[in-house]
């Protein structure tokens, strides 16, 4: 029963309004809580908060704490404009995500406005084609992770591929640039085929990647339509290399899809599961925190969040601007920022650069199986 | 006259309150003022025809699409506008001419199976529509010659507009076709007995409801200045339903109140952190089993209550 007293703190918790230090850091993620980008959006806020929690505890930015919110966008490109248009009139240091390339999209424009650094979590190509001067990210954008994939399938003699991939902008992105660099490699493409974000029956699909009898499989969905996808290509019995990149070896779709993701090689840009000291100690920090294993979206939202750390050192200040040109063309090491990770570097056009990994599913675990230097040390 | 004049300070009071917002107040009032032409429109359909229509969402697409193609075709908006709003009115002809040969249930799939079909033309017809990467950097509008860039300008812009749709909607309820509509919601075989073409006058409130959504779609396109297949979804065409339910549907004010429901309400509800979309849910929940005739019945429920 509701008593005065409940009802009296219900609503005292309904109308608090979060309040903040006066020279606290204000730093807003615009992100997908609800709708269809909740799975990468809830990993990446988490990984933000555990950021956040481990920047404060050691004494914040510059001697000053982060005051985080998280603003949901439902993962509409109309309400994120309006969380970036909120988040921008309470002029904050920085804003952290969205995610989806469309949410993405109609804030950048938002920010770049107001000349405030928006470090996203977005793999669109597109996205940092633009030349905004105030985007960044924090994973690799799809015209550089996909001729890594493209590379592997050439090393491995494959001919012909059948692609399949989830009709959005993200996986419309994937499957044309992975088009492209096939066509490069003269790899043939054995069939083209599209599926519907937040589908359930893959029988159909899974008949047709069959019939292509294609060297080998690339997939490329979202991360609960790639497990739906395994598990009902294991269940036909599907025995040629399926293939993927970043989000089919996740460890949320090894999570999801059980069994039926053994087997899965992709390129990974993030993984817990790195040969990296810090990377695995970001794993157990995560899950010890959560309760489950953070996928690469836990890794952006923690890499963004230290990010900001680096750079505010480097420069010395609090300065939007001077921020944004620093980190245009600026490196750190993981030896002197542990909170990255990794060492990283960025270039004009806000695309980053680091090592990443080609992978094996095996016994429900990431298994790293080559290391792939950074592009720029090539 | 008492209530003209309530009416006329609300508009003008509308139109300078967002005066006092930041850009984010004043983004969310617009996006409500472009909610409320596509409710008018649907509430025409729904609340005074009285045809269950889960399809607005789709011709709020096409008008959108339709602008964001002819602003980057070099056309002015005002020559944009007018097309989407066309368009709109056409396809609704079309489409109503088949449709509303059934009603109720059977026409709310019908009108769901075309928003669907609207949608995936959306998304697959690339070179016209963009696919899934839609269209962006959509110019603002632009009038003799004044962009009108500033967010408070285009609040009032399309406040106006919202109010100019508002009074043609006035006008055609109070007009022989109005009654005609409410005659064949209230009794259709007395309609028709009487000698109203209930085909023709069901058909013209669907289209004249889907050119509303049209011109709410060319301002949305303009507002948002990035558009995608996503917002035009059936999940869309049902909250603008329960925006038309849940303000009165068949009031005149019950969009402009649904709207403020649907836009407002959630935004509004965004202190709640984690909570606010469940705590919405709940409320609508509250609301429809409470209220089932819309806000707008709240006095009457009173007055029964007593």
């Amino acid at each position: 029963m509701l008593t005065r007293r409940h009802a009296l703190l219900l609503s005292t918790a309904l109308f608090a309004a979060p309040s903040y230090a006066a020279d606290d850091i204000k730093i807003v993620d615009n992100v997908e809580l609800s709708g269809t980008g909740v799975t990468s959006g809830s990993m990446w806020a988490k990984g933000v908060d555990l950021a956040v929690k481990e920047i404060n505890a050691a004494g914040g930015i510059l001697g000053r704490k982060i005051a985080l919110t998280h603003q949901d966008n439902q993962s509409q490109a109309q309400v994120a404009k309006a969380v970036a248009t909120k988040a921008i009139d309470d002029e904050p240091y920085v804003m952290l995500g969205p995610i989806f390339s469309g949410d993405v999209n109609v804030s950048m424009a938002v920010t770049e406005d107001a000349e405030t650094p928006m470090i996203m979590g977005g793999e669109a190509a597109n996205l940092t084609q633009q030349g905004k001067k105030y985007l960044f990210r924090t994973s690799f954008s799809q015209s550089s992770a996909m001729p890594k994939v493209a590379n592997y399938m050439q090393k491995q003699g494959m001919k012909s591929i059948t692609v399949v991939w989830i009709a959005n902008d993200f996986g419309k992105g994937g499957r044309d640039t992975m088009v492209k660099e096939l066509a490069a490699r003269n790899i043939k493409v054995a069939a083209d085929i599209s599926t519907e974000p937040g589908q359930m029956d893959y029988s159909a699909v899974v008949v047709n990647v069959a019939k292509a009898q294609a060297d080998a499989l690339f997939v490329y969905l979202n991360e609960e339509e790639s497990a739906r996808f395994l598990i009902a290509l294991r269940k036909l019995g599907y025995d040629k290399p399926v293939i993927g990149e970043t989000v089919l070896a996740s460890q949320r779709v090894i999570e999801l899809a059980g069994p039926a993701a053994n087997g899965v090689k992709a390129h990974v840009g993030l993984s817990v599961d790195a040969p990296n000291r810090l990377v695995q100690e970001f794993g157990a920090k995560f899950k010890a925190a959560t309760g489950f294993a953070s996928d690469h979206n836990g890794i952006k939202g923690y890499t963004a969040a230290y990010l900001i750390k680096a750079v505010t050192e480097k420069i010395g200040k609090f300065d939007r601007k001077l921020f944004a040109s620093t980190l245009h063309t600026a490196s750190f090491t993981a030896k002197d920022q542990p909170g990255l990770l990794m060492d990283v570097s960025f270039d004009a056009a806000g695309d980053l650069d680091r090592e990443s990994y080609l992978v094996e599913v095996k016994d429900g675990k990431q298994v790293i199986t080559e290391t792939l230097p950074p592009l720029g040390k090539k | 006259m008492m209530r003209f004049l309530l009416i006329a300070a609300a508009v003008i009071a509308i139109y300078f309150l967002p005066a006092g917002l930041k850009n984010y107040g004043i983004y969310i009032v617009t996006l409500w003022s472009v909610y409320v032409i596509a409710g008018m429109g649907l509430n025409l359909t729904v609340g005074y025809a009285g045809q269950i229509s889960l399809g607005q969402a789709a011709f709020w697409g096409i008008g959108a699409y339709t602008t964001a193609i002819a602003l980057k075709a070099g056309l002015p908006f005002l020559a944009a506008l007018p097309l989407a709003a066309l368009l709109c009115f056409g396809v609704g002809l079309l489409l109503g001419f088949p449709a509303l040969r059934v009603q109720h249930h059977y026409l709310a799939f019908a009108t769901l199976g075309f928003n669907i079909l609207v949608y995936l033309v959306l998304r697959n017809e690339d070179w016209l529509t963009g696919g899934s990467f839609g269209i962006n950097n959509i110019a603002e509008p632009t009038l003799l010659g004044w962009r009108i860039s500033r967010p408070l300008d285009f609040f009032q812009f399309t406040w106006i507009a919202t109010v100019a749709m508002g009074v043609l909607m006035a006008l055609l309820l109070r007009s022989p076709w109005g009654r005609a509509f409410a005659a064949l919601r209230d009794n259709p075989i007395r309609a028709e007995s009487v000698g109203i073409d209930t085909t023709f006058y069901t058909l013209l409130a669907f289209a004249i409801g889907a050119a509303y959504a049209g011109v709410a779609g060319a301002f949305f396109a303009c507002l948002v200045g990035f558009i995608e297949p996503a917002p035009f979804g059936v999940n869309t065409s049902l909250s603008m339903l329960l925006m038309v339910i849940a303000g009165g549907s068949g009031r005149f004010f019950g969009p402009a109140i649904g709207a403020m429901i649907v836009v407002l309400i959630p935004e509004w509800l965004r202190f709640a952190a984690e909570w606010y979309l469940a705590i919405f849910g709940v409320m609508i929940v509250v609301m429809m089993v409470w209220l089932p005739g819309g806000i707008l019945s709240l006095p009457e429920r009173l007055r029964g209550a007593k």
